[in-house]
C-alpha cells in the first residue's frame, strides 16, 4: 500500500489514511493534549508521512512510523507547555470529542440506552485506572487493532511488556466496572 | 487478537478480549477521528514530492537545548540539514528569521498545509524574514538554482 502511494496511487493513500488515522488519533488522545494541540500534532504527523513517503525504509512498518512520529510530536507539545508554565492545564481540557452525534443516535430504545450508559461508564472508568493503563488502553482500542510493534512505538514501551500490561489493565477495568454494578 | 497473542486461552483471556473489543467500539462512538482531520490527512497526499530534497530537522531547541533560567519565552531555534546545505530558523512570536548556508540566493516559501503557501523575503545571502509567525504545522520550501529543498514538517 505504501509503495502504491509512493507511485502516486491516491486510492492507496486514502486506504492508508483511513486505516491508520485511528491509531494516530489514539496516540494524540493517549497524551491528553488540548483539542487545538492534538489537531496540529495529527496534521503534522500526516504531513510528515506524506513527505517521507518513498524514503521510509520499512514500508510494512508505516503504522509504527506514524505512531512514533505522533508520540514525539506529543512529547514536544508537552515539553513546550511545561516550559511556558501555562495556567490552563491541558488535562482539564481532556474529554471525548465534541462530536457526539453517533452516541445520541444510539439512544432510541431502552436497550440501546442501557448500552450507551455502559459505554459512557466504561469511558469514565478509564480515567481512574492510572496513567499507564489509560494510555495503553487508549492506543490498544484503535481500530483496526494495532500491532504490538505499533503500540510500542506509540507509547515508547517495550513490546514484551505490552501483553502483561494489557492483561493487568483490562482486568483492573473489569473489576472497577463490576464494583459499580455495571454488568 | 493482537500481534503478540493468539486465540484467547481461557475464560479470563476471553473476557479480556471481549472487553478490549467493547472499548474499541466505545472509541468509535465517543472519540472518533474528527472528520475535518481525516480530510486534511487525505489532502496531505499533495505534499508528497519525490523531486524535492528533504532537509531533516537536526536541532530543535525545544528538545535539544538546555533550559535557560529566566528565559521564559526563548525563541524556538531550528536547524535543518540536507547534504551540505543547512537551514537555520528562529521562530518568535513576531515571525521568523533564518538563513540558508552556505549563503546563496534562493526563493523561499512557508508552507502551511497542502494548499497554503506564503513567499518570504530573501536577501542575496539567503537570509530571510517573515513578520507572520507560523500558526500550526509548517515547512519551508527553498528553490536555489535547479534544486528544491523542503524542510521536515513540524509544529511551530
Amino acid at each position: 500500500m505504501v509503495q502504491s502511494a509512493v507511485d502516486g496511487d491516491a486510492a492507496a493513500w486514502k486506504a492508508l489514511v483511513e486505516g491508520m488515522s485511528p491509531l494516530v488519533w489514539s496516540v494524540v488522545r493517549a497524551h491528553r493534549l488540548s483539542d487545538a494541540d492534538g489537531h496540529e500534532v495529527f496534521q503534522t504527523t500526516w504531513f510528515r508521512f506524506a513527505q517521507h513517503l518513498g524514503r521510509i525504509r520499512e514500508p510494512d512498518k508505516a503504522g509504527a512510523w506514524l505512531a512514533s512520529t505522533a508520540r514525539h510530536e506529543c512529547l514536544k507539545v508537552l515539553k513546550g507547555l511545561a516550559r511556558l508554565t501555562l495556567t490552563d492545564d491541558p488535562r482539564v481540557l481532556d474529554r471525548a470529542s465534541e462530536d457526539r452525534t453517533p452516541e445520541e443516535t444510539l439512544i432510541d430504545s431502552e436497550e440501546e440506552a442501557d448500552r450507551a450508559e455502559r459505554v459512557r461508564r466504561l469511558w469514565q472508568e478509564l480515567d481512574g485506572l492510572g496513567e499507564r493503563c489509560r494510555q495503553l488502553l487508549r492506543v490498544l482500542m484503535a481500530s483496526p487493532p494495532p500491532s504490538y510493534g505499533e503500540i510500542s512505538a506509540a507509547l515508547g514501551i517495550a513490546v514484551g511488556s505490552i501483553g502483561p500490561l494489557r492483561q493487568r489493565c483490562l482486568r483492573r477495568l473489569r473489576a472497577r466496572m463490576n464494583a459499580r454494578g455495571a454488568v | 487478537m493482537n500481534g503478540g497473542d493468539g486465540m484467547p486461552e481461557g475464560p479470563e483471556e476471553f473476557a479480556d478480549a471481549v472487553l478490549e473489543e467493547e472499548l474499541r467500539q466505545a472509541a468509535v462512538v465517543l472519540d472518533p477521528v474528527p472528520a475535518e482531520l481525516l480530510q486534511v490527512a487525505l489532502e496531505a497526499f499533495a505534499l508528497h514530492d519525490l523531486d524535492a530534497r528533504l532537509a531533516e530537522l537536526t536541532f530543535d531547541s525545544l528538545v535539544d537545548a538546555l533550559p535557560v533560567r529566566g528565559a521564559v519565552d526563548a525563541p524556538r531555534m531550528l536547524t535543518f540539514r540536507a547534504g551540505g546545505t543547512t537551514v537555520d530558523v528562529e521562530v518568535t512570536e513576531d515571525g521568523l528569521i533564518g538563513q540558508l548556508l552556505p549563503p546563496r540566493p534562493a526563493r523561499i516559501e512557508v508552507l502551511g498545509g497542502p494548499q497554503a503557501t506564503r513567499p518570504l523575503t530573501v536577501d542575496p545571502l539567503g537570509r530571510f524574514t517573515s513578520d507572520t509567525p507560523p500558526s500550526g504545522p509548517f515547512a519551508l520550501r527553498l528553490r536555489t538554482g535547479a534544486e528544491v529543498i523542503v524542510t521536515e514538517w513540524l509544529r511551530a
